[in-house]
């Protein structure tokens, strides 16, 4: 009596749900089950004796001989290979497949078994995995390129933009001796200003786009030069531009201060820029920079309406621009620059806003982060 | 980096002349393992790994010199010069059979005799040519190498790649000996079989002996028999040996063979 199927090995075989092969050692087919057949949709007369590799495509018999076979006789196995069968009217199979060779107590081979498992939703999924990487690859290529020649245009269009610049500039200077009118003296005026606040925008533009573009705000530090004639400078220029507004400064820098000046100087212009542009017009801005507690403190007052919450949250965030006339607006750069310049410098920008004034703050530690103390200034 | 070491060179036996073996695509130089001990009584023995196979220095691998076979024949001369050979056998399988071809014509003093075991000057048919595959095929090839991937991952890569004195790292891993980058072997597969070295056949000035497997569907008998006919002191010998790899399925056959010649 047949044994009842569930213990059927034979059955078990024929009907496995992976697929079965087994070879001769000159690597034609002995054995096959039906699950095979039935996937390659050929016979078994069709199969038996003919060589493994015919029901291969080409790539996966190139790799039989060059890798498999070679394998087996080495190591016996070789396991979770992928393989493409082709059925009967020629469509791909694609296969995951687990071979041994069976060897006798010589070592010489016997037979070589090989076991299938259907696998086409498996592989489509690697290919596209695969192309998509390569997708991926090729992008990444493109954006890098593009991007290294946006920072060569940024770069560019910085320099370009600084000489004409420096040009009107000095044409307004020439026109500003030979003024006499009242009327002449306030256009050149007029002009100073617009040329100082193309050249902060220009800066702060270039600033912004070395920054994303992985470049970072660069330092220059100096410890032996004094800071406040910078500072100083800076409040110069601005009173110029701003002849009606009042601006008061004071100064305590007894300690150097181990900083790039010319940055400190571009953060000490936007911050006080900031406060001409949104304080109390009658109010005077005040500057204050003092050397306390290892600490260099800068701090911009100005007096008009608070900050409102929200805004305040944004306040560092680039392109941010707050609700002032469209004529006084800027990029919304500024402040983030400012408060990526306290950062290289190992400091904080920090501000608080009531009613009756408004003060930005930045510290830094006197010496830089190499940790050199800084030689006493003379 | 030595050539020694770039190549993973491995020299056993004491004979006067020396014989050279050099692998195919696919695995390393664990394919001679049945061959090679053979010759050991007679020939100072040398083994080494193509780079980017093996226990090579795949840091060593360089996309431009080994664009073509030249670069890897640079190599074996190399390693000839190295070792101070002289008029010794080159015993090359598969797509080393041309490697060994033109490493002959660099240095011409190198090689005595060269053993090709199933050569093919070309794989792809051209015009009258039968090389036994389409263009078409070897593009398939290609990219069917990524999807296996040989025991081979990026994670292990840096253990076995970083530890050049410690061979047991790697050595031990499944597939170990057909294991290699992914990349490079899809690069070594692409100048293997866009090779074309049928003019260098005639160049050929030493006796050589090409062995010829029945049912290799890598290199046939029409392919062996073009190399035959284009190397003028040459003689073929067809081995009983069925596939690509006698010296692993039949090395016995393979190693009578060479005896008659060597």
């Amino acid at each position: 009596m047949a044994p009842a199927r569930i213990d059927d090995f034979h059955d078990m075989f024929e009907n496995s749900p992976c697929g079965y092969i087994t070879l001769q050692p000159n690597g034609r087919v002995q054995r096959v089950n039906k699950t095979l057949l039935g996937w390659t949709n050929r016979t078994a007369d069709e199969m038996i004796g003919r060589r493994f590799s015919d029901f291969v495509n080409m790539a996966g018999r190139i790799y039989y001989e060059t890798h498999i076979a070679p394998l087996l006789r080495m190591q016996g196995f070789f396991n979770e290979f992928a393989i493409e069968m082709v059925t009967a009217s020629g469509e791909p199979v694609q296969m995951i497949c687990n071979a041994l060779e069976g060897r006798d107590a010589a070592g010489k081979p016997e037979f070589t078994r090989l076991a299938f498992l259907k696998a086409t939703d498996r592989r489509r999924y690697e290919r596209e995995l695969l192309n998509a990487r390569d997708v991926a690859t090729v992008s990444l290529a493109s954006e890098r390129a593009a991007s290294e020649l946006r920072e060569q245009f940024i770069a560019v269009l910085g320099h370009d933009l600084r000489n004409p610049l420096a040009s009107i500039s000095a044409g307004a200077r020439i026109i500003g001796r030979e003024a006499k009118t009242e009327k002449e003296h306030q256009v050149v005026a007029m002009l100073q200003t617009t040329v100082m606040r193309m050249a902060g925008l220009i800066d702060n533009v270039l600033d912004f786009a070395r920054g994303r573009l992985g470049g970072g705000i660069t330092l220059d530090r100096n410890n032996r030069e004094r800071l406040e004639p910078v500072l100083h400078q800076v409040v110069d220029e601005l009173r110029m531009s701003s002849p009606d507004r009042q601006i008061e400064e004071e100064y305590f820098i007894d300690r150097p201060v181990d900083c790039d000046r010319t940055r400190i100087g571009q953060l000490a212009s936007n911050l006080i820029g900031n406060a001409l542009t949104h304080g109390a017009a009658n109010q005077p801005v005040r500057v204050r920079a003092e050397t306390v507690d290892g600490q260099f403190k800068l701090t911009v007052a100005n007096g008009g309406e608070p900050i409102p919450d929200v805004a305040r949250a944004k306040l560092f965030e680039p392109f941010f621009r707050g609700d002032v006339r469209a004529s006084r607006q800027g990029l919304g750069l500024g402040l983030h620059i400012a408060s990526q310049i306290a950062k290289a410098h190992d400091g904080a920008l920090a501000v608080t806003s009531t009613s009756e004034q408004t003060i930005f703050t930045f510290t830094m530690p006197l010496s830089g982060s190499n940790g050199t103390t800084p030689t006493p200034s003379e | 980096m030595s050539v020694i070491e770039r190549n993973n060179v491995h020299s056993r036996g004491s004979g006067e002349r020396a014989m050279v073996f050099a692998h195919g695509f696919g695995c390393d130089q664990n394919m001679w393992r049945y061959v090679a001990p053979a010759f050991e009584d007679e020939f100072r023995t040398i083994l080494f790994d193509h780079v980017g196979a093996g226990g090579s220095d795949l840091t060593a691998y360089d996309k431009t010199r080994y664009a073509t076979l030249d670069g890897y024949a640079d190599d074996v001369v190399e390693i000839g010069n190295e070792l101070g050979l002289k008029d010794a056998v080159f015993v090359g399988h598969s797509v080393s059979s041309m490697i060994g071809v033109l490493a002959s014509q660099k240095a011409p003093d190198l090689f005595g005799k060269l053993v090709l075991v199933g050569p093919s000057a070309r794989y792809i048919d051209d015009s009258d040519y039968v090389g036994g595959f389409s263009e078409k095929q070897i593009e398939e090839l290609l990219q069917f190498l990524e999807s296996n991937h040989m025991g081979w991952s990026a994670q292990m890569a840096p253990a076995i790649m970083g530890n050049p004195d410690r061979p047991e790292l790697g050595a031990e891993l499944t597939n170990s000996f057909c294991r290699t980058d992914p990349e490079i072997a899809k690069a070594f597969a692409r100048v293997t079989f866009k090779s074309d070295n049928r003019a260098d056949l005639a160049k050929v000035a030493v006796p050589t002996l090409i062995l010829q497997c029945c049912d290799d569907i890598i290199a046939s008998e029409e392919v062996g028999t073009f190399v035959h006919a284009n190397i003028t002191n040459s003689k073929m010998i067809i081995l009983q040996a069925t596939g690509h790899c006698p010296n692993l399925s039949a090395p016995d056959e393979v190693i009578d063979a060479m005896r008659t010649f060597v």
